[in-house]
């Protein structure tokens, strides 16, 4: 069960869910707004998942001050640090993979493991991305048009949260300054990539790979770009076993068997 | 025109045919194993000198009609034996075999011939499904999924996990990586239209054996073409290959009578045990669909029981002088517009010796003429 919450940070409100008990899980939505998928609730029965929104989704107050990705990264670090309040996993889908990527790099005494999704941020321009139309667009998300959660909000709000995640990307999709400081994350890190993700091209996974000092990559045949709802059979039990195993996640057990 | 010299290496010396399948293995004598080994890695060595472009390996399981239970072992002996013709596995029978390996052993066989592997990716005939315990109704999902992390194995620049339906690997980084780039040629059947779709969908050359009826290839190379295009891949005759059963002899007469007594042997001893299996699990299982499977019953019925004359005019085999054969040859080209042919001259028990005076024909008569075709 998931409950919402608010909390007030420097910069303005930020709202929140939080759900299950367990280790702290920082869990940053992608750009469709925060959802409980199937891996969030899996993830709850062994972790306390915080998934803030980030201002300007799904109908929560913009802030002023905060107005890039980096500056949405900080504003949740201030989240984790506040709400958290201690060393905590972290996690991000997509444009959540692109934030979580900066909480790693400006906390890295504080993200122990990282798990990206499809993470945006470090693609070639011209490449990928997700498509305008919608028909394009779901391809591009879902393997099977069945996989993807039913909508709920009214055209308004989803047209804020466009904005407003078009407010926090600009024309940016590469992170030149993030590619740059990734050296520096600390955390235990799995990328996780859907064979057919053609949003984020696999160079992404490469540079990260390449990038951060103990990554690990991992595929997800025949999935698309949203992992959490397209594949959630396979990449939940793949970041529960991360998580909770660490790097001998890599060593089968008799269950998986 | 390129030509492939295909081996099955067939256990010769059985008086009857196997009663069941399995075939028994009691009558299998080591030290004759050993001579036909080596006389057959010859003939296969041999075929470099005698011009063909590929010298060609594939795998079966539990029974006389062939002895290549992996043939990437006889891969590598012939790596060690050659230096310019390629090495066709045509090939492992993916959905069977742990694809990780198969991938590290592809590479393997790349790295040690410099470069000369054609990698078939082949789902296999029904019944080795039975003699690997491995479900038949997901064989063909499970080489979709196989040839893909094969793939990645290659071509993948840092080490990556695989969670897939069929397949779950952590962590894979294979060493040795293969010569060619990005990878080397891929290889996928396409003796029925679905095979031929999902060649072409995966870019792959299209390998095509049995040919029961000219017109039922062209169409299964017609689809084929198709999906090719609509992945991408604009196929040339380079693409497809057609496997023929083949002798060529001084004369006709001669070359008729010899692969007369080898047909018999094929389809009485070789074949026989295989037959029942095959129609075993094509009855019960979604190994083809039900037309499909029809259709590759009714293809093995009538290939047993046409006679060679009848073959050679239906474009299932090529049979004669030198002469006739280049002539039956471009009968084929014609029709179907390939650009390679694998030729298999050890049908059943065809004594080697007239295997190698049909090689050097081929060489001195037959390719000088059917190179330009």
């Amino acid at each position: 069960m998931f409950i919402e919450h608010t909390i007030d940070l420097s910069s303005g409100p930020v709202h929140y869910q939080k759900g299950g008990s367990g280790p702290p899980l920082l869990h940053l939505h992608s750009s469709g707004g925060p959802r409980v998928s199937p891996v969030i609730e899996r993830l709850a029965q062994r972790h306390s998942v915080f998934m803030p929104v980030a201002p300007g989704f799904n109908a929560t107050p913009e802030h002023a001050t905060v107005k890039t990705i980096s500056a949405l990264a900080d504003l949740m670090g201030e989240f984790a640090r506040t709400v958290i309040g201690d060393k905590f996993d972290a996690m991000g889908e997509s444009f959540g993979g692109w934030v979580a990527l900066w909480v790693a790099v400006r906390n890295p005494e504080l993200v122990e493991h990282l798990v990206l999704e499809g993470p945006a941020g470090l693609r070639d321009e011209g490449t990928g991305g997700v498509p305008a139309d919608l028909e394009g667009r779901m391809r591009a998300l879902y393997s099977n048009p069945a996989h993807a959660p039913p909508e709920t909000r009214s055209p308004q709000v989803l047209a804020d949260t466009q904005r407003a995640r078009d407010g926090y990307v600009g024309d940016i999709s590469y992170d030149k300054a993030l590619h740059d400081a990734l050296p520096g994350i600390r955390a235990r890190t799995l990328i996780v990539m859907g064979t057919r993700d053609t949003v984020v091209p696999v160079i992404t996974a490469h540079r990260l790979k390449a990038g951060i000092a103990n990554a690990h990559l991992s595929f997800i045949y025949g999935a698309a770009h949203a992992l959490e709802f397209d594949a959630p059979d396979r990449v939940g039990p793949l970041i529960a076993s991360f998580l909770e195993r660490g790097e001998a996640f890599v060593v089968p057990t008799p269950d998986a068997a | 025109m390129k030509f492939s010299f295909f081996h099955l290496m067939p256990w010769t010396d059985l008086e009857e045919a196997p009663a069941q399948w399995p075939a028994s293995n009691a009558a299998f004598v080591p030290e004759r194993g050993k001579e036909l080994y080596d006389n057959y890695i010859a003939t296969m060595a041999f075929a470099e000198q005698c011009g063909f472009d590929w010298v060609g390996c594939n795998e079966h399981h539990f029974s006389p009609y062939g002895l290549m239970a992996n043939c990437n072992l006889i891969g590598a002996a012939l790596s060690q034996r050659t230096s310019t013709i390629k090495l066709a596995m045509l090939g492992n029978l993916i959905p069977l075999l742990n694809p990780v390996r198969v991938a590290e052993e592809y590479a393997m066989l790349d790295v040690m011939s410099g470069g000369r592997l054609v990698a078939g990716m082949i789902r296999g005939v029904p019944h080795e499904y039975i003699a690997y315990n491995v479900v038949p109704d997901e064989s063909r999902e499970r080489l979709r999924e196989a040839a893909a992390l094969i793939v990645k194995c290659w071509t993948e620049p840092e080490p990556f996990g695989w969670e897939g339906e069929f397949y779950q690997y952590p962590s894979i980084s294979i060493w040795p990586k293969p010569m060619q780039r990005p990878h080397p040629p891929i290889l996928m059947s396409a003796s029925n239209e679905e095979s031929a779709e999902f060649a072409g969908q995966h870019r792959a050359m299209m390998g095509m054996t049995l040919i029961a009826d000219l017109a039922v290839a062209k169409r299964c190379i017609d689809v084929y073409k198709q999906a090719a295009r609509a992945s991408g891949l604009e196929p040339t005759p380079d693409h497809i290959l057609l496997g023929y059963n083949t002798c060529i002899a001084e004369t006709d007469e001669e070359a008729r009578e010899i692969m007369r007594e080898g047909q018999r042997y094929f389809h009485r001893v070789l074949m026989h045990s295989i037959r029942d299996a095959q129609r075993l699990v094509i009855q019960k299982s979604r190994f083809f669909d039900a037309a499909h499977g029809e259709r590759h019953i009714n293809r093995l019925t009538t290939l047993k029981e046409r006679s060679i004359d009848e073959m050679i005019e239906a474009g299932s085999i090529f049979c004669g002088s030198p002469a006739s054969v280049v002539q039956q040859m471009r009968r084929v080209r014609d029709a179907l517009g390939n650009g390679r042919f694998n030729i298999n001259m050890k049908i059943g028990n065809i004594p080697d010796a007239a295997v190698h005076r049909g090689m050097e024909l081929f060489r001195d008569k037959v390719l000088p003429e059917a190179k330009d075709l």
